[in-house]
Formats: C-alpha cells, structure tokens, sequence
C-alpha cells in the first residue's frame, strides 16, 4: 500500500501545485509533497512495501508495486535528489513557479512509478507518462533553441520506448506467460528459445538504449541540456529520468538471458565507446551544460558495460553507479545554475578564479565533481569499480576501453575545476548563500554516505542481480514443451 | 413479464426499430414545429432509449448465455453487435449535440437533420447485427443515404457539393462492388448467411472455392472501400474536409464503427472458409497488405496537412489500419479489441471535432493549423481537452487510445502478424509526431494575429468534452470493466 502512496502522493501534491492560488504555499506544499514521498519510501519495509490488484484481467496486467527492492532503493534516492532541487527551483524560477515545480513532482511520481512497477504493462505506463513533465519543463521554461531539442528528444524518446512497447506485447503471448507481473513472466519468459528472445529483447535494448542513452542514440540528451532552463533543476528531473540501466538490470536482463548474452558483445562494445566518446567531446567543450551532458554520457556507457557483462558484480556496480550518478550529476547541474545565478552565462571562458571570493562553494564543488570522476571515497567510486571489475571478468578488452574513459574523466574533472574555480580571478563573486548551502547539504551527505558505506545499497542490488545471475548461469533450458508441440503440427 | 414468442423474437431489433420510429415523428414533427429545441431533446431521447433497450438485451444475452437472434438468425445479439451497438449508439448521441450545439450558424436548422441522423444510425445498428450479406447490405444502403445527404449539406459551396457528389458515386461503386461478390458467394456456397456459408464451405464436398474466394475479394474490396483502407480511400480526405464539421464528425465515428463491425464478421466469416492451404492464406494476405498499406498512407498523409480537418480525415485512415490489424487478427481477442479501439476513438475524436467547432468561424471554415496557435493561453481548458484528445489519440498511457492499441497490437501479435504489427508500431511514431504539431501549435507559440470567434461552450459542447475526456481517461486507467462486459457476453455461433 505505501507503495502505491509513494506514487500518488507526488502526483496529488503536482495537481495542487497546479491549481493553488496563493503563491506562499507553493514552496512549502512542494517540500512537504517530496519530503512526505521519502518518509513513505523509508517506512515501505516487508509487506507495507508491496500492492498486488489486478488491473485489466483480460491482459493479465497488474497494479503491482514493490519498494522493497533495487528500484526502491532508486525512488527513494530519486525523492532524496528531488528536495534540494524543489528549493533551488522554487528560488530561482521566476516564470509560473508553481507550475515547474508541479512538473517536478509530476516527474518524481512517475519516476515512483516506473522504479516501483512490478508489472510491464504498468511499468511502460509510467516510462511514457513520465516523458510528458520532461517535455513540459523544456517547453515551458526551455531556452530560445528548445523546439528542435523537443522534437529531437519527442521522436528519439518515441521511437525507443514504441520499439519496446512490440517487446512488452510480444513477451507474454509468445512466452505463454500468465500475465505480464514480473514473477509470472520469469516463469515463462526464459524458456524462450534464443532466437526469439534476442529478437525481443532487441527491442527492449532499443528503448533503454535511448533512455540510458548510449551512442548512436544519444543526440537528443546534448540538445535538451543545453536548452533546459539555467537553474539546472529540469536537467536534475531528466537525470534522474535516465532509467534505461535500470530497465535492463530490473526486466531485460532477468527475463531473457539468452537474448542479453547474444546481445552482451554488441552491448559491451556500444557501452564501451560511449564511455570513451562522452568522456573525449566533453574536452572539446566549453558550455558547461554540454561538458556536464558529455560526462555523464560517459558514465552511462560504464554503466552499460557493467549491465552487459552480465556478471554479478557487473550489473551490481551499475546499478550503484546509476544511483550514485544521480546524486552527483544532479548536484553538478545544480552548481552550474548557481554559477550562472552568478555570471549569467555557461561559457566556461567567462569564469575563473572563482575561488578566491567563493572558497565554500568552490570546496563544496569539488567534492561533487570528485565524487562524479571516481574518487574512491565519494559516492561513484564502488559503483564504478564494480561495473570495471564485472567487465574484467567478462569482456577485458571492453573493460581496458572503458577504463581509459575513466581516466579522461578523471582529465576532464580536473580541468573543469581550474578553468572554473582556480587561476586568476576576472572579478569577485559572491560566496555561497543559506539557499545555496540548504541545496548543497543533501547532495554532500549522500555523496559522502554512498562513498563510505556502500554496503547498504549494494546489498539490495547484488540481491536482486543474483536472481538473474542464476537463470543466466543455469544450464541451457529444455525445449518448452508447447514449442515443441508447436513446430509438430 | 414474458412476451409473446413472435414479439420476443423481435427483440433484438428494438434498438434500431426505435431509432426508426423516433426518425419518422421528428420528421413529421419538424413540418409543424416552429422551435428546434423539442425535436432536438426527441432524437436525443430516442437515442437515450434505443441505448436503454440495447442495454437490457445485452445484459439478458449474458444472463442468458446464449447469443440473442431475430428473424430467424438475419439479426444478431450477439458479442460483436452488442458492443458496436453501444459505440454507434454513444456516437450518434454526442454527435447529436454537437450538430445542434453549431446548427444554426452552420446553415443546419432544417427538420430534417436529425431524422437523417437517427436514421443513418438505425441502419449502422443493422449493419453491426447483421447475420447474413443481404441484411448487411441493406443496413449499409440504409446508414449510406442519409449520410450522402449529410454530406452534401453546405448550401452554395463547392466543396460541400464536391463531398457529397464524391460520397455518393465511389459509395454506390463500392455498393455496387460488394453487391458482385455477395452474388459471388453465393453462387458459390448456395447461403446468403455467415453461418451457413461457413458450413457449406467447410463441406468435405464443396468444390466451388475459386469462386468463394473471388466473391470473398469483391464482398472485402466493397466494405474496406467503406472503411476507408488504402488504397479505397482518396475519397475520406475530401468528403471529410467538405461536409459541415458536426457531419464529419458523425462520419468519422458511426460511420467507421459500423463499417469495421460488417468487416469483423465478414472477414471472421471468409478468412476461414478456405481452409488452411495457400487458396486461404489469399484472403488474409490481401487484407493484411491493405492494413500496411492504410497505416502508412494514412500517417504520413496526416502528417503532409495543413489544415486540422484534413490531419484529422488522414487520421482515421490511420486508425482504421489498426482497427484493421485487430480484424486480421480475428477471433474473440481480435474482435474485442476493434470494438475497445472504436469506443476509445469515438470518445476521443468527438473531443477534438468539438473544440474544432468551438474555434472555426462561423461559415465552418478556417481550420488551418496556425488558429491553434497559443490556444494554450487564449483558451487554456479548451486546450487542455484539445491535448488530452490528441496525447489518446497518439497512444499515450494513461488514455483510452494506448490500451487500444495495447489490445490490438497484442491481438495481432499472438495471432502471429508480427510483421503487420512492426509496421504499425514503426508508423505509430510518425503519428506522434502529427499530433505532437497540434500541442506544440497549441502551446507552444505565441498566439497569431488573427481573431478566434468569441464563441462560448454550449451545454451541448460542454456535455460532449465531459464526456469525451472524462471517458477517454477512465477507459484508459480502467478498462477492465468494459472489457469483461465484451467478454462475457455470448460469442455468435460461427466463432467456434
């Protein structure tokens, strides 16, 4: 049941945000809607976690929701992200504030959805609607460029998730599953032969590729960037909308092991360049935004090269790495709206020596920024090692590509920091305001937790991970006897 | 109460006697009335009561557990004629109020309007109910004529005359076609009904197959051309554009309803009855490439157009490749699914005609995509209706449009057209695109010069967007009640 509140509950908080006339309650009602999500996303433990009704028989869907497991573990990082980013947005939007921080929530309610989701059908509802808030905050409060971004992210975003909505559709008759709730599609699904199964999970693939995104699906994500609005807190809401590592780690993956491991080379090899490529054009870069879109582009491809080693603690350190990239890519495009408060512009030839007036803020960058390269110690470090350490086991040579892009990062980071903060200052900035620190404090502590004691997420992932870890490991499956039947008549 | 044997046996048909009956009155009525407001609240009326006694046949063919039939099996009660029943009987109801809400300043204020309207929808309840190819006929030659005359409406137009001239003739050529192979079929199989031409074909002695399947060809050419399948359907964009935007409306819902319920049980009927060799894979495949073919044409025509009338003529094109896919699939399933998809498209379609008429001018004209420029703004819960209409229609959860085609793509999947369905997903994404132009246009551009009339929303207008989006979200979130309507009603005897 409080799963089902975890999901609601933001999405009731976004409808009143959008109708509330009084302007004093908006800031509040959003803190309280988001704050209220994490309570209930903390106390959904054990049974309170679960929902189980059926929703359309004559489909076999479900209205099934967990938060007990890896996605619960992610809606609830999500809700964590969404608070300094509801703060800093409620400040520093200055058009129909009410209404972007409703689309915030809107997104945080969709995102419970898809994370929560133990059924496909339900979970493709939520992986669409939740297309809907991106495609508001970039429409409504999106810079002079934003229809081509929109279009571009529209048809990108459509094709990807309608390629996988024929997978969603095409499993459950083909696999003769009962209906589409996860533990009824486990039973049938990986007994497909494999050929089907790489067909199906193809398009599957496609989708989350486009989500994640991974090159050559990628282009929109550079576009929608740059032309989010300057507080940087709609490109939080998108960041934490990158759940194509999690559809491949929580359906994908688990329901059709023999499409993922005739699937893994191609997956390996896209992941791995990625990684190399957004790392490498984030150097060519002076826009802030881009760099931060590259960067994380970057990241994106470890966290497919860790899914498509298919090894145990492969896909853990993914999943850890998405949840760490959350905090840590969100937080920078925080910062990058607090240095374009200061400089109003995200070119990063207009900054420098930033701090020598602004030491707080300068410290507190750098740690995020460390955090995001894979200092170890700081939040993205076990995720990283992981996913590398998975690969090395599975694909070395995908893993030695991936790591030089762990170490161009490592550049990039560094020299982000000179150009942004150190050298000779061209005039003084103001340091960091209560605002500031209030949105900074939140990204810190779970920067820092996730870096000093990662055992309490990775547990939960590698649980999860190891469900699939098995049906992969499993001798290959009998012929199903209904295939069998089948191909006799 | 029980009825007497002959009366009871009539029931079946009371819906459409009904509709007949109110017809007639409203016409005699209208040469006396000098207000419209009575006949209007009769047909509505009439409508109101045709709905309630096919409700009550519905819930006693589930009691039952038997099909209802009259006529000695000519007239069905059976899963398909229930179901289309309710979705031709809920389009002509809102299209009802949405003629009369425009009728006036559209030049409509004849007492002939809505006998004509009711009358249609009589002969679209037959042609849905229809057990046999002579009863079909004639419900199709009964809804035709009066939508002819709809059609050709606008006085001293051009276009008006273009679609109802254009109607009439490529309609009485598709009748005409149809006509052919129904002899056809017969003269091969000796039945005019669905049930008996499957038995005599399934007849270890029936030899006559080559001329089955040429009938099958003409009797399926014939209703695809009704329905508007590529390439039958370079008449729809020009009649659609050219008659008055209340009858375009009624068109693109009953008519189109009525048509795919005649194609389901056709095709349910002759996709089988040439066994499973290659002489009755013809049929199918001919089927199955018109459905691509009308997925295409009609999403990329969409998205050519300039003017909303026309996007959405080329819409319903589209739409009817993926009602098509659900009728290629066949079966219980694939029947079930058509009826889900035309309910949702009617409710949705009729929201986006309404808001149209809300913001033509007054001669019906003006319907470029530009006047909807910064709606979002002028009219903002106009918009929202607008949106909501076009986000179903696109297929966007959690709207009645996205369970449709979730049920149909499925139908079609386990029916093994996977191909057909690859195509309509691959054309689905164009579609987003036509209809992501219209919420973009709506909101966001600044609004353009130009004026929108300073038109209020009617109570009729009113009625139809509650109903239409309220409908459209609920069907979408909750479609579990309908669908087990669908599926515990009897199946018609053929099915088995």
């Amino acid at each position: 049941m409080i799963a089902a509140l975890m999901v609601l509950l933001p999405a009731a908080v976004a409808v009143a945000l959008a109708l509330a006339p009084r302007p004093a309650v908006h800031r509040p009602l959003a803190v309280l809607g988001v704050v209220g999500t994490l309570a209930l996303g903390l106390l959904a433990t054990g049974d309170a976690a679960r929902i189980e009704v059926p929703w359309i028989p004559a489909l076999g869907t479900w209205i099934a929701l967990d938060a007990g497991g890896a996605g619960g573990v992610l809606a609830r990082i999500a809700a964590f992200v969404l608070l300094p980013t509801v703060l800093w947005a409620g400040a520093r939007v200055q058009e129909r504030p009410h209404l972007f921080l409703a689309w915030l929530l809107a997104t945080l309610a969709g995102l419970g959805g898809i994370f929560l989701a133990r059924d496909l059908v339900l979970f493709y509802v939520f992986w669409e609607l939740t297309l809907i808030p991106g495609l508001a905050l970039l429409a409504g409060w999106g810079l002079t460029h934003r229809r081509t971004a929109m279009l571009k992210y529209l048809l990108y975003a459509v094709a990807g998730s309608f390629a996988m909505l024929l997978s969603v559709l095409a499993i459950r008759p083909l696999a003769g599953a009962e209906g589409y709730r996860f533990d009824q599609l486990l039973a049938a699904a990986p007994l497909l032969d494999p050929l089907t199964q790489a067909w199906i999970f193809a398009g599957f693939a496609f989708g989350f590729a486009v989500k994640l995104p991974i090159f050559p699906l990628h282009a929109w994500l550079i576009d929608v960037a740059e032309q989010n609005h300057a507080s940087g807190a709609a490109d939080v809401a998108g960041t934490l909308y990158k759940v194509g590592g999690f559809g491949l780690f929580a359906w994908a993956i688990p329901l059709l092991p023999a499409g993922a491991t005739a699937l893994a080379p191609a997956g390996l090899a896209l992941g791995a360049f990625t990684a190399v490529y957004g790392a490498l054009i984030a150097t060519r870069h002076t826009h802030l935004k881009r760099i931060l879109a590259y960067a994380s582009l970057s990241h994106m491809g470890i966290v497919a090269v860790g899914l498509f080693s298919l090894h145990l603690a492969g896909k853990t350190g993914s999943m850890a790495l998405l949840a760490a990239q959350m905090v840590t890519t969100g937080g920078l495009f925080l910062v990058s709206g607090m240095l374009h408060d200061r400089r109003a512009t995200f070119d990063l030839d207009a900054f420098g020596g930033l701090a020598k007036s602004a030491p707080a803020l300068a410290a507190a960058t750098l740690v995020v920024l460390f955090a995001s390269i894979g200092v170890p110690g700081l939040a993205n470090f076990p995720g990283e090692f992981l996913a590398l350490l998975g690969a090395f086991q599975a694909a070395p040579a995908a893993a030695v590509v991936a790591v030089l892009a762990v170490i161009a990062a490592g550049a990039l980071g560094v020299n982000l920091f000179q150009r942004l903060f150190q050298g000779e200052g061209k005039e003084r900035t103001r340091d960091v305001s209560p605002l500031e620190v209030a949105v900074f404090a939140p990204i810190l502590a779970l920067t820092l937790w996730f870096g000093l004691a990662p055992a309490t997420n990775l547990t939960v992932f590698e649980r999860e991970a190891a469900v699939a870890a098995e049906v992969v490991a499993a001798p290959a499956p009998a012929p199903d006897p209904r295939l069998v039947q089948g191909g006799a008549r | 109460m029980t009825l007497p044997p002959v009366i009871g046996d009539l029931m079946p048909l009371a819906p459409a006697a009904v509709l007949v009956v109110v017809a007639a009155t409203a016409l005699l009525a209208g040469v006396f009335a000098r207000d419209r407001a009575p006949l209007v609240a009769l047909a509505l009326l009439g409508v109101a009561a045709a709905l309630v006694l096919a409700f009550d046949q519905w819930s006693r063919a589930i009691a039952a557990g038997t099909a209802g039939a009259a006529l000695g099996g000519a007239y069905l009660g059976d899963a398909i004629g229930h179901a289309f029943t309710f979705v031709i009987l809920l389009g002509t109801g809102l299209a009802i109020l949405l003629a009369d809400a425009h009728r006036e300043r559209l030049g409509m204020d004849h007492p002939e309007l809505h006998p004509l309207l009711l009358l249609s929808a009589a002969g679209a309840l037959v042609l849905v109910s229809a057990g046999d190819l002579v009863t079909l006929l004639l419900g199709l030659e009964i809804m035709s004529l009066a939508v002819y005359v709809l059609a050709a409406w606008r006085e001293r137009s051009r276009s008006g005359e273009e679609a109802g001239m254009k109607y009439f003739l490529l309609g009485a050529f598709a009748s005409a076609v149809f006509v052919y192979g129904m002899a056809l079929v017969y003269g091969a199989t000796g039945r005019f009904d669905f049930a008996g031409v499957a038995a005599a074909a399934a007849d270890p002695s029936f030899a006559a197959h080559g001329v089955l399947l040429l009938g099958g060809v003409f009797v399926l050419v014939g209703l695809t051309f009704k329905a508007a399948f590529a390439p039958f359907h370079q008449w729809l964009p020009d009649v659609y554009s050219g008659s008055p935007t209340p009858i375009t409306a009624f068109m693109s819902v009953v008519v189109k309803a009525a048509a795919f319920g005649a194609l389901v049980r056709v095709a349910g009927t002759l996709f089988g009855a040439l066994g499973p060799g290659a002489l009755g894979e013809v049929l199918p495949g001919m089927f199955g490439v018109l459905v691509g073919a009308t997925l295409v044409v009609g999403n990329f025509g969409a998205l050519l157009q300039s003017g909303v009338k026309r996007m959405l003529a080329y819409s319903a094109i589209a739409h009817a490749g993926y009602v098509g896919l659900a009728v290629l699939a066949g079966g219980a399933d694939g029947a079930a699914a058509a009826a889900f998809y035309l309910l949702a498209y009617t409710l949705t379609t009729l929201v986006a005609f309404a808001v149209l008429l809300s913001i033509m001018d007054d001669d019906d004209r003006g319907d470029r995509l530009e006047r909807l420029e910064g709606l979002g703004r002028r009219r903002p819960w106009l918009a929202a209706a607008l949106a909501v209409s076009m986000l179903s229609l696109a297929g966007f959860p959690p709207f009645a449009g996205f369970i449709g085609k979730l049920m149909v793509f499925q139908a079609a999947i386990a029916a093994g057209h996977t191909a057909l369905a690859v195509v309509g997903i691959a054309t689905a994404v164009v579609a987003v695109a036509v209809y992501a132009r219209v919420v973009v246009a709506m909101f966001l551009r600044d609004p353009a010069g130009h004026a929108l009339p300073q038109r209020r929303v009617g109570r009729g207008t009113l009625a139809v967007l509650a109903v239409g989006v309220v409908g459209t979200i609920a069907l979408g979130l909750f479609p579990g009640g309908w669908l087990d309507l669908v599926a515990r009603t009897p199946w018609w005897a053929l099915g088995s």
